[in-house]
């Protein structure tokens, strides 16, 4: 009886539920900038049961009987969103805008462990620059987005205003940039050319400092940045940039993707151009520093990459690149930097717990001097790279994964730098296993062994790598250790260059490889909006590959220098709020150490800081992003030589620091129109003497640009 | 995947591998260095009947003197510190210059037809060789140590000035003046000169191109 009168209950109330009348509540979920993101969940508070998802317009759907509700938003990457709504006789749009998150614990990263994984869960420090990041930099390519993100990053210039790096203390030839895990041809004292790497259609850059050779090989000693490329999301999409700055600086963009059944396309193009920067205009000062004029100069880079899927779990991806720049270094000669490059990989998932990569990468980087007394233009340096890849990933108990693999490089170097202009080619190969072991939620170890053989160089090497990480409620403790090496290159093998007609540099096919190793600790505390990292490192860097004097020769031989050590910490602390506030705050130390009695010849900056405060608001038909922006380097003293045929005497000689900050204004004007307004050097820092170190800077200066997403103005809102 | 599918793949992989030289693609968008400029040396081309030619030079070696003899047709080199032919009438070390005796005038004229006639030049605006013990240079290899040794020459700072070296800046600028000079010889002819290249075509500097017209009537 008592059974009977709860069913007829029961039936009462579903019936009741049933004629009760339901409404409609509809609308679109879309980010800051308005563009809609499909896949969000939508759920009901107060009825769980009534969730759904966003379609591929971001638009949503929800039938609710009457009463008042709280509906949640929420979308990987993106900070949740909820809103009220009562539900009575009408139906009801309510629309969401979702910012992007700051903390990126849920953001896969690549680069520490050749495998996907969610980078609160990589035991290597990683630090992600996102695609949020780079617009409100603005950056046009990686030097300027580098140095304005991260402390301890400082580009300036060499010989005859070449790009170098210095990254916590290692230079460009001990920094490793790879492009989606390709590696780039051609050097230039020492550094690629880091002009090829243009910021349109960058989803997000890794940064992994410390040694990466046992994943990656040579030159990884202080670090990897890995620049991942963005792939189409939308069925179309056609984008148009443009900016203009000071000095005439001039960028124009453009990018078209599709994304239609089994093929997913885009093809960047981008293209720059800046005329020559006369420092010493509006002073009385005729040397006004190591330099006068800044060189002119322009650059078009072009890139295509489509992806084919050709059967669940088989993907194809092929991508070609062509880079031209072009340096009005005199009023005769015109220094032009090519690259053509290609590629072909293939991912197979052989099983839910196996996978296969294949992949073949071709980059040739090209110089020449364009004369133009007799408009011809002569080809000195070609460096032309062939590398076959291949990875296997087995995974355990669907948790512990173990990585093997294998990688055979063709490298060919015609330079004016070897006698008659001749060429050198040599061929490397190496194989390498990783083991990544998580007993438990709470506790992860990865350890890798890589070796490395360079028939050329008569040199193998065993690079190993062992990192752990402890994860608490709110608190990540990483430690690792990681040996590191680089491996003579042809040039430092082989040159023999009459130096300006001066003295002859020779190379030296007895060096040794460079090695080091990397230990480094850290703890990570992330607590509702804000997230603080504290990173200590250490590095002992032996057998460094540098020139040095030889009397017997009367020139400047290749040889491997006293050990180095390099030393310092790292302090990250971010916070954003819901009212669209946002701050983050970088600081580095970095020490370096040589042996006692020997000069201190590195210009390396021991303090360095970046910061910005920013507010991002967005509503219905507008939206805003105000940055300020700024980074800090402290002074550095260190030793000169006084004579460069004679290592006997140095002088002590100080670089002054100095503090940049910029502001930059982005409207989201209509959907799909952004106007970005700058100001740049806001305190009008102008240096009083300028090394090959200072900002090349001649005080403050604005910028506009503006971006059309023109997939955005068809699409309703 | 479907045959046709597979077939599109493998036409791609194919393309990409022969595309991809292990030594290079697209060599042939460069020029190549011409055996002109390689090999040949002194008086290249001759044209009688316009009396215009071209001289070329390797001066690259910071211990030579180029002596040009225009009547001859003959190009000398020897050491700085020995001497010079028998006849001559300017010489060239590097970009400096120096004459047998003559007097150099910088017109503004960037080719020979718009040379005016040297009558009409005034006989002060000629500029003669002077004694200097700081301009040629012998040896560059103390350089960055900021030790540079000259040798005690003659040099001609007018027609020197054919190409300006701004050595305020490092590396320095080189800007050609691309103007026409006129020598007037010691045997009372003129010769014109004009440097329209300092670089062979591996922009190795030193080497100077330089077009004439001899005698100027």
């Amino acid at each position: 009886m008592m059974m009977k009168q709860i069913l007829l209950s029961l039936f009462g109330v579903l019936f009741a539920l049933q004629t009760q009348a339901q409404h409609k509540i509809s609308g679109t979920v879309s980010d800051a900038a308005g563009r809609p993101l499909s896949g969000a969940a939508v759920s009901v508070k107060e009825s769980p049961t009534f969730g759904t998802v966003t379609d591929a317009k971001g638009h949503y759907e929800l039938s609710l009987p009457d009463g008042t509700y709280r509906i949640s938003v929420s979308f990987v990457g993106y900070d949740p969103s909820e809103k009220n709504v009562i539900v009575d006789t009408q139906s009801r749009k309510l629309d969401f805008l979702l910012s992007e998150r700051t903390t990126m614990i849920d953001q896969v990263v690549v680069t520490a462990t050749r495998t996907p994984k969610l980078l609160k869960d990589v035991p290597i420090v990683t630090r992600v620059i996102s695609d949020a990041d780079i617009k409100r930099v603005d950056a046009t390519h990686i030097g300027d987005l580098l140095q304005t993100e991260l402390p301890g990053i400082e580009f300036s210039y060499s010989m005859n205003q070449q790009v170098s790096l210095n990254m916590s203390g290692f230079g460009g030839n001990s920094v490793l940039f790879l492009v989606d895990g390709e590696r780039l041809a051609g050097e230039t004292l020492d550094n690629i050319d880091y002009s090829r790497l243009s910021m349109g259609n960058v989803e997000r850059i890794e940064i992994v400092k410390g040694a990466g050779s046992s994943l990656y090989g040579s030159n990884a000693i202080g670090g990897v940045v890995n620049i991942i490329s963005r792939e189409s999301q939308e069925p179309w999409s056609v984008n148009l940039n443009g900016r203009y700055g000071a000095h005439n600086e001039q960028r124009y963009g453009g990018s078209v993707g599709f994304n239609q059944g089994r093929f997913n396309s885009m093809t960047n193009v981008q293209y720059t151009s800046i005329d020559a920067i006369d420092l010493s205009k509006g002073t009385d000062n005729a040397e006004v520093g190591d330099y006068s004029t800044i060189y002119g100069a322009s650059t078009l880079n072009v890139r295509e990459r489509l992806v084919f899927t050709a059967a669940d779990g088989l993907r194809f991806t092929a991508r070609a690149g062509y880079f031209f720049r072009e340096r009005d270094a005199s009023g005769s000669i015109k220094e032009r930097y090519r690259s053509f490059s290609g590629g072909l990989k293939g991912n197979y998932a052989i099983t839910e717990a196996d996978d296969l990569e294949l992949s073949y990468a071709f980059d040739q980087y090209d110089k020449s001097d364009y004369l133009i007394p007799n408009s011809r233009d002569v080809r000195d340096y070609s460096n032309v790279q062939n590398t076959l890849r291949t990875i296997y990933n087995h995974t355990f108990a669907d948790k512990h994964i173990l990585s093997v693999g294998g990688d055979y490089l063709h490298d060919y170097l015609m330079s004016y730098q070897f006698s008659d202009n001749g060429s050198h080619t040599q061929h490397t190969a190496d194989a390498f296993a990783q083991f990544d072991w998580n007993p438990h939620r709470r506790f992860n170890l990865i350890a890798g062994l890589r070796f490395d053989y360079f028939p050329e160089a008569r040199l193998s090497h065993l690079s190993p790598k062992l990192g752990v990480m402890y994860k608490a409620d709110d608190c990540s403790l990483r430690a690792s250790y990681a040996g590191g090496f680089r491996a003579p290159t042809l040039k430092e093998m082989y040159m023999d260059f009459y130096m300006g007609n001066i003295f002859m540099i020779y190379g030296n096919p007895e060096l040794k490889a460079e090695t080091s190793h990397n230990f480094s600790l850290s703890a990570e505390y992330m607590k509702g909006r804000h997230n603080f990292t504290v990173t200590w490192f250490y590095n002992l860097v032996d057998n460094r590959i540098t020139t040095a004097w030889n009397q017997e020769l009367a020139g400047q031989v290749y040889t491997n220098m006293a050990p180095l050590q390099v030393a310092g910490a790292e302090t990250n602390a971010t916070g954003k709020y819901p009212c669209g506030l946002s701050w983050r705050v970088s600081y580095a130390y970095t020490r370096e150490m040589i042996e006692k009695g020997q000069p201190l010849l590195s210009s390396t900056r021991p303090h360095t800081a970046t910061a910005h405060l920013a507010y991002d608001k967005a509503w219905k038909n507008y939206g805003l992003s105000l940055a300020l922006t700024g980074r800090y380097l402290s002074g550095v003293t260190c030793d000169v030589y006084t004579a460069l045929t004679s290592y006997e005497e140095t002088v002590r000689q100080t670089y002054p620091g100095y503090t940049i900050w910029k502001l930059s204004l982005v409207q989201h004007l209509w959907q799909g129109v952004d106007l970005t307004l700058a100001v740049d050097n806001l305190f009008n820092y102008r240096p009083d003497y300028y090394y090959s170190n200072s900002p090349t800077t001649t005080g403050t200066t604005c910028s506009v640009g503006l971006s059309l997403n023109l997939e955005q103005f068809f699409k309703s809102k | 995947m479907n045959r046709k599918q597979t077939g599109m793949l493998l036409s791609g992989v194919t393309l990409l591998l022969s595309l991809a030289a292990c030594n290079g693609i697209f060599e042939g968008i460069y020029d190549e260095p011409t055996s002109e400029t390689e090999n040949e040396y002194g008086f290249i081309h001759v044209d009688e009947g316009s009396r215009t030619g071209r001289i070329y030079i390797d001066a690259t070696d910071y211990t030579e003197w180029h002596y040009v003899d225009m009547q001859g047709k003959q190009v000398t080199t020897t050491p700085v510190d020995e001497a010079a032919p028998e006849n001559w009438d300017f010489a060239v070390h590097r970009y400096d210059t120096k004459t047998n005796g003559a007097a150099v005038w910088e017109s503004a004229a960037s080719d020979f037809t718009s040379l005016p006639s040297p009558a009409s030049v005034p006989s002060e605006a000629f500029v003669h060789d002077e004694w200097t013990t700081d301009r040629i240079t012998v040896d560059m290899s103390q350089m960055m140590d900021g030790v540079i040794l000259y040798a005690d020459d003659y040099w001609n700072p007018c027609l020197s000035r054919w190409l300006d070296v701004d050595t305020s800046t490092m590396p320095p600028i080189y800007t050609l003046s691309a103007k026409v000079y006129l020598l007037r010889l010691g045997d009372g002819t003129y010769a014109a000169l004009r440097l329209t290249n300092f670089m062979n075509d591996a922009a190795v500097k030193g080497f100077m191109t330089i077009d004439y017209l001899y005698p100027v009537e």
